[in-house]
């Protein structure tokens, strides 16, 4: 375990120094999302919010709900931009080392998503929570289930992230991932419109995106008070996508590497 | 020990027949090499590009699976058992690539020693003594991006010894480094092996580099080995094999049937041909003074007597050519 542990410090210190030198990356990382947020948020002003299908979104707290969507949504699209990344170590030829290393490899590939997960998304982190702060008259917090949420969805973006990494790193022909996966996440998790409102395919379109339920689970207890009871259903939902994560992702490393020796693809690109 | 045996490489290829057709074809990049390394030895694979020099470390480093041989590894199974292996191996590439260019020399090391799970304390020290071995002690904090081509290199040296490899691969390490970091690297690898019992794999295409190296040297081409043994054995057949370039004013074909004629008394296995007005001869034998005596005795003017390193190329294409020979006889 200590030698796990070791490994993901390295790898997160690593990325870390490899890719945030600048105070003006943790800028460029926020600019986006903040635009596409205050896009969302002056859609919303030209329509009666209260009254709809969602009965704890209204016109008071529709900026938290959007703040909350672009929050997670920062979290999750850090892990996929950072698995992305990753597999540029395959040109640098570094990956090679990595590979030729005994490290475990799903340590590295935790060490690279946790970094991506706390720094790519901490500006904004900071700049929603100010927003929920200065609106907290608006929120209706259920303080003990947030605390589980809270863990949970730290759990899912960095499984989420881990799982990313391994799958970028099966051939260098993995960048379409990148494309399926970044802007649909935001259209489909109802990060800007609730899913509940969806048509049929798209609320199963939805389903693949870990960010949807965490998110409804996030945007319950902060809005509407929810108890981990009443929450069962998503929270177990949750657990069960960790299980299928945490298992896919160590199929999918085992199958990286079995593929690499294979085929030799961990020095091409 | 490490020890392989009949190993082959063959790769399952996507070749393309147009703008949307392909289809697959084997291509076999090793075809069959066995080959021995002991603690202690420095062991030359020399070949031409695409001999299949890199196919085979990459197979003895565990990083590609053989697809057909065997590899034992100090008794142990390799290709069974690569974690192990791993433990115990480390490889240096040439080139800039392969470490953080943003990182400084210290992070690097620092980053590849937790790789290895090595404690802090045991780490730092390693670090410092290393980064004191290749020279770098004084940039130990200074990003590699502002590193010369020769500082990369030595810091990957650093880097593939971080985890005291018992054996290292070494690929073509000195690939466009200029003669004097060359020759310092030259020293350090020297030193790995003789002062620090390490066994070493070198591959180059630097016929140089491997004579002045290794003590014993496979030479592979198209996947195969061509020929083995240990220097000494080897100098007859690759090393000593000088080469000449000859042109006299006025020389034409009768001048070279002559030439040729008197090359024949002194070495009869020589190879001698006309090319664009001069003669280019290969022998095992010194002929700058036999060539000189040739010029006075016709009383010629010589243009150009010139002597050139041995080519690799050249010996592989002959020593390919002498092994056909045999294999048909």
């Amino acid at each position: 375990m200590k030698y796990f542990l070791k490994v993901v410090w390295a790898e997160a210190v690593k990325q870390h120094r490899n890719y945030f030198n600048n105070w003006t990356i943790y800028i460029s990382l926020f600019i986006w999302p903040l635009f596409s947020f205050l896009s969302a948020y002056y859609s919303y002003s030209a329509f009666d919010v209260d009254g709809t299908l969602i009965s704890y979104i209204n016109g008071k707290n529709i900026l938290v709900f959007l703040m909350l969507g672009y929050m997670a949504m920062s979290f999750f699209r850090s892990v996929v931009q950072s698995a992305w990344n990753f597999s540029r170590e395959r040109q640098s030829g570094t990956l090679e080392y990595i590979y030729l290393s005994t490290a475990n490899r799903l340590a590295v590939l935790m060490g690279n998503a946790l970094s991506s997960v706390f720094e790519s998304a901490i500006v904004m982190l900071v700049f929603g929570m100010l927003i929920i702060i200065s609106n907290r008259d608006s929120i209706n917090v259920n303080t003990i289930s947030l605390g589980i949420v809270l863990i949970i969805f730290i759990a899912m973006a960095l499984l989420w992230g881990v799982f990313l990494n391994a799958c970028f790193l099966y051939s260098r022909d993995t960048d379409f991932l990148f494309t399926i996966l970044e802007e649909p996440m935001e259209i489909f998790a109802g990060v800007k419109v609730p899913i509940m409102i969806f048509p049929a395919w798209a609320k199963i379109v939805s389903f693949i995106f870990p960010l949807t339920y965490v998110l409804e689970a996030l945007r319950q207890v902060m809005l509407n008070d929810a108890s981990v009871s009443s929450l069962s259903n998503i929270l177990f939902a949750c657990i069960g996508i960790i299980i299928v994560l945490l298992s896919a992702t160590l199929f999918t490393i085992g199958i990286v590497e079995k593929h690499m020796r294979k085929t030799g693809n961990v020095v091409l690109f | 020990m490490i020890e392989v045996r009949n190993l082959k490489k063959t790769y399952d290829v996507k070749r393309r027949d147009g703008l949307f057709k392909s289809h697959r074809e084997k291509v076999e990049a090793v075809k069959d090499i066995s080959m021995r390394i002991e603690a202690g030895q420095i062991v030359g694979l020399l070949g031409i590009n695409g001999a299949g020099k890199t196919t085979t470390i990459k197979m003895l480093t565990t990083l590609i699976e053989p697809t057909a041989g065997s590899y034992s590894f100090d008794g142990l199974d390799a290709i069974a058992h690569p974690t192990e292996v791993k433990k115990q191996i480390n490889m240096i590439a040439g080139g800039e690539r392969m470490i953080y260019w943003r990182l400084t020399a210290y992070e690097n090391l620092w980053y590849y020693g937790q790789l290895y799970g090595i404690e802090n304390v045991i780490l730092k020290q390693r670090i410092e003594k290393l980064l004191k071995l290749v020279g770098l002690e004084d940039k130990a904090n200074i990003p590699v991006e502002t590193f010369s081509k020769g500082m990369k290199q030595r810091l990957q040296i650093a880097r593939g010894m971080i985890n005291d490899p018992k054996y290292i691969f070494l690929d073509e390490p000195t690939i466009g480094l200029d003669a004097v970091v060359t020759q310092e690297l030259h020293e350090e690898i020297m030193n790995l092996a003789k002062k620090q019992e390490k066994g070493i794999l070198l591959t180059s295409h630097y016929l140089s580099e491997v004579e002045q190296l290794c003590d014993y040297i496979y030479l592979v081409n198209n996947g195969e080995l061509i020929v083995e043994g240990t220097k000494r054995k080897l100098t007859d057949f690759v090393f000593l094999r000088n080469q000449y370039a000859f042109s006299t004013k006025g020389m034409d074909e009768g001048i070279y049937l002559k030439l040729k004629n008197h090359i024949g008394f002194v070495d009869k296995d020589a190879d001698v041909s006309f090319e664009g007005g001069k003669t280019l001869i290969t022998s095992k034998v010194e002929l700058s003074s036999k060539l000189a005596e040739f010029a006075l005795d016709e009383k010629l003017t010589i243009n150009e007597l010139h002597k050139m390193e041995p080519s690799l190329e050249q010996a592989v294409i002959k020593l390919s050519k002498e092994m056909q020979k045999e294999k048909m006889a």
